[in-house]
């Protein structure tokens, strides 16, 4: 491959290379495979926490290592990830749809609803949930307009009261969970839990998803560094987040 | 990686991280083709196992049936899973598609590392399967309920799953966004080579169907590892659902393979023969397109002995014959593009000749089963096995090498043709049709699919002759294709490095990644200008006088 070194002359590009995806893969491959094994198959509680104590710092770092190159080097062709992100959630949709279908068809198929075992639903927890993450959706916003102001300040402030939002979201999310479990209400419960909790759970999956991109926008943005791109992408996935949780609440609390 | 590689004299890494580390479509390209023949590889031994084990009656190899359904699990998983799929829309797509639409990389290249990353990683852990004493042994299918109440390891192949769907979903949106904002100015969408095309249309399905996948596989470790309902009837599940979602994504995932190495099979013979493409835009919006509109509908024919209603099954008998429809249009569009050329035979065009006699005997032999009453005897017997070999071991493996023998002076600037090319592509032909003939005769007299032995039908002789005779053939056929595909590979190696040096457009093609490129292209891939085409300008551009 002698002619690498000819073409390499001819024009001021080199070859581009990052360690951000690969520590990024690598620590994600440790946190979910590796250690779910080792816990759920193998049994074995410290080989756990090895792989999934790693595998954090790993994708931590990677992720860190990503946040920092988008933000100091030029991308090809600017403001295309506001494309490839709705692109993204395309794919998003159809795996929730594939839940509640599954869900649908469990529903359809049992005579008695809730079946057997289910304890009563406390239904003003997702009522207020609704609200926070309602709130939590407008304060992005709020922030995003600010930073299309120039306000760099104002967009940090409001962009806290979001993750502050998602966090008490989360938080009631693990206070439902907490208290369904102390009921006897667990995923292998029946049919509705069964539904419950892989619907909620993967919701809740992707609120945390949504949580630690604020924090890698938000972690440069304090130092002066941010990208009105990166800034919409993080914020439009928070939108569809809300979105869907408006079909969670429906199918699964209020139907 | 021992070749030295230079940068443009300023910010010097070393040789190894600008290849290991990369964020550069072409090495990506290379790192998946690298990634995806490995595991062709390993998987192609085990399809040797598998055919050692069936040439005689009784247990020659394997220890336990056990043992034989982990080297099916691993064939059938990573054939399709991180050969074909990897192999198509990862290597090809990544290396060429850029290039072909004057793109000096993709969208998102960091994405794009983060890709090729994934597929490696979900090797390894598809390969942890020969070290963990638990192995998955649940075909690349895993059913419930046996794969929930098995006492192997479901989750690695749960993860395997998740880990190449992320991946490929990733690719799509990439593909997608390059292809929709990045194309050289001036270029239309009437003037993007076919497999710009098809490649496309391979991504929107990923995009749409693979998280069903997902979902299914997901469903079936929290099933197995949370015990959770999903298919488990006695709590209001359904088994069923396990099989719907996972053919709603694993059919159009045929055309996830089929249509990629289509496109490359119309820019081999278009170059080959130097002539424009049949029927372009049918080949386009009625061929592709088509494919991709009727792909959902489709699944049910593989569920038709599964108990699924009779209003079902004749609906999706009518769409499953409907499909070859589109398949006919292009494959019309593909001979027509051979008619009155003047043909070049070198090795890429031999291996695409080759495919349009598999594609045939693929095709016509999958009508049968889209017939319910025809798949009720035909279902679950060596004949399908040899269908879908056709279709995707054949026709789209040797899709690949022809697009691999076609590219290989743009990749290396050396050719790989020659006298061990010619030798193994007659063995792999020969071999292919020796292995896979004898399996539709004997499967039409109701030999098993993934038994380990056949001693029920020691007894029964087809046109004179026994199950075992014709399990001898189709071994020795197997084992034809191991000499042709090594040999293959040897020369893949030797001529990348000491193969006949090659000029940078050898086969005078009209299309960008050849005129506009060195051979291979260096970072942003076009020198110092940008590409611009005209609305006169097409990558078929042979017979305008």
């Amino acid at each position: 491959m002698t002619s690498d070194a000819d073409t390499a002359h001819a024009h001021a590009h080199h070859w581009e290379w990052s360690w951000a995806p690969l520590w990024t893969v690598a620590g994600t491959f440790l946190l979910v495979p590796i250690a779910f094994s080792f816990y759920f198959v193998y049994d074995d509680l410290l080989l756990t926490a090895i792989a999934a104590g790693v595998g954090t710092v790993l994708t931590l770092a990677g992720i860190a290592k990503w946040v920092d190159e988008g933000l100091s080097e030029t991308p090809l062709l600017a403001g295309v990830a506001n494309i490839g992100l709705p692109i993204f959630i395309l794919s998003e949709i159809f795996i929730f749809l594939s839940l509640f279908s599954s869900y649908w068809m469990m529903r359809l198929g049992i005579d008695a609803w809730p079946p057997e075992g289910t304890p009563h639903i406390v239904l003003w927890i997702p009522l207020v949930m609704t609200v926070v993450l309602v709130s939590s959706s407008v304060t992005a916003h709020i922030a995003e307009e600010k930073l299309e102001h120039g306000n760099l300040s104002g967009f940090n402030t409001w962009w806290i009261w979001t993750i502050v939002l998602g966090s008490v979201f989360l938080g009631f999310t693990v206070y439902e969970y907490a208290h369904l479990i102390g009921e006897g209400f667990i995923p292998s419960t029946n049919a509705y839990s069964t539904a419950f909790y892989t619907i909620t759970g993967f919701h809740a999956s992707h609120v945390l998803v949504g949580l630690g991109a604020f924090v890698a926008v938000l972690i440069p943005a304090l130092g002066g560094r941010t990208n009105k791109t990166f800034v919409s992408c993080v914020s439009v996935y928070w939108h569809f987040v809300d979105i869907v949780w408006f079909f969670v609440v429906s199918q699964i609390y209020f139907w | 990686m021992s070749t030295p590689t230079t940068t443009a004299g300023h910010a010097a890494a070393p040789a190894w991280k600008e290849w290991v580390l990369t964020t550069d479509h072409k090495r990506i390209g290379v790192l998946y083709l690298v990634g995806s023949m490995a595991a062709f590889g390993v998987a192609g031994l085990m399809a040797l196992i598998i055919r050692y084990e069936q040439m005689e009656l009784g247990m020659q190899f394997i220890e336990s049936g056990t043992e034989y359904n982990g080297y099916l699990y691993f064939h059938g998983a990573a054939m399709i899973l991180a050969f074909l799929i990897p192999g198509l829309t990862g290597f090809a797509a990544n290396y060429f598609l850029p290039l072909m639409i004057g793109a000096r990389d993709v969208a998102f290249p960091r994405i794009n590392a983060f890709s090729v990353w994934l597929f490696f990683f979900a090797i390894i852990l598809a390969l942890l399967s020969f070290i963990v004493p638990d192995a998955p042994d649940i075909m690349w299918t895993g059913y419930p309920p046996y794969a929930v109440t098995t006492a192997a390891n479901t989750s690695l192949y749960v993860f395997t799953v998740h880990l190449l769907g992320f991946s490929s979903i990733l690719g799509a949106v990439n593909f997608l966004v390059t292809v929709i904002y990045m194309r050289a100015p001036g270029m239309g969408w009437n003037q993007l080579n076919v497999f710009v095309w098809t490649t496309v249309a391979a991504f929107v399905i990923q995009l749409v169907f693979i998280p069903v996948l997902a979902a299914a596989v997901t469903l079936l470790l929290f099933d197995k590892y949370l015990g959770t309902h999903f298919y488990d009837p006695s709590a209001g599940g359904d088994v069923l659902l396990y099989q719907n979602l996972f053919w709603f994504y694993s059919h159009p995932a045929v055309y996830v393979i089929f249509l990629p190495a289509v496109g490359i099979l119309f820019d081999i013979m278009a170059t080959m023969a130097k002539n424009r493409v049949f029927n372009y835009k049918v080949a386009i919006y009625a061929g592709i397109w088509g494919i991709v509109g009727i792909a959902g509908i489709v699944w049910v024919h593989h569920l038709y002995i599964a108990g699924m209603p009779d209003w079902i099954r004749l609906g999706h008998m009518v769409t499953t014959l409907l499909i070859s429809v589109p398949v006919g249009l292009l494959t019309i569009s593909l001979w027509g593009t051979l008619y009155k050329g003047a043909i070049t035979y070198n090795t890429a065009m031999m291996y695409a000749a080759s495919c349009l006699y598999l594609i045939l005997l693929g095709g016509l032999t999958g009508i049968p089963l889209a017939i319910p009453s025809m798949t009720l005897h035909l279902s679950e017997t060596s004949y399908v096995h040899a269908h879908f070999h056709f279709i995707m071991a054949l026709f789209s493996a040797f899709a690949l090498f022809a697009g691999i023998y076609y590219w290989f002076p743009k990749m290396t600037g050396r050719f790989a043709d020659g006298g061990m090319a010619t030798f193994s592509f007659w063995a792999n032909f020969v071999g292919v049709n020796l292995t896979f003939w004898p399996l539709f005769i004997i499967g039409k007299e109701g030999m098993p699919r993934r038994y380990w032995d056949y001693e029920m039908f020691k007894d029964v002789q087809v046109m004179g002759y026994s199950f075992e005779d014709y399990h001898l053939i189709a071994t020795i056929g197997a084992f034809i294709i191991a000499i042709g595909m090594i040999t293959q590979t040897i020369n893949f190696i030797y001529s990348a490095f000491k193969g006949k040096p090659a000029p940078t457009n050898p086969w005078n093609s009209r299309s960008l990644e050849w005129t506009h490129t060195a051979s291979p292209p260096g970072p942003g891939n076009f020198g110092g200008t940008d590409v611009v085409v005209d609305e006169n300008w097409s990558p078929y551009e042979y017979n305008t006088k």
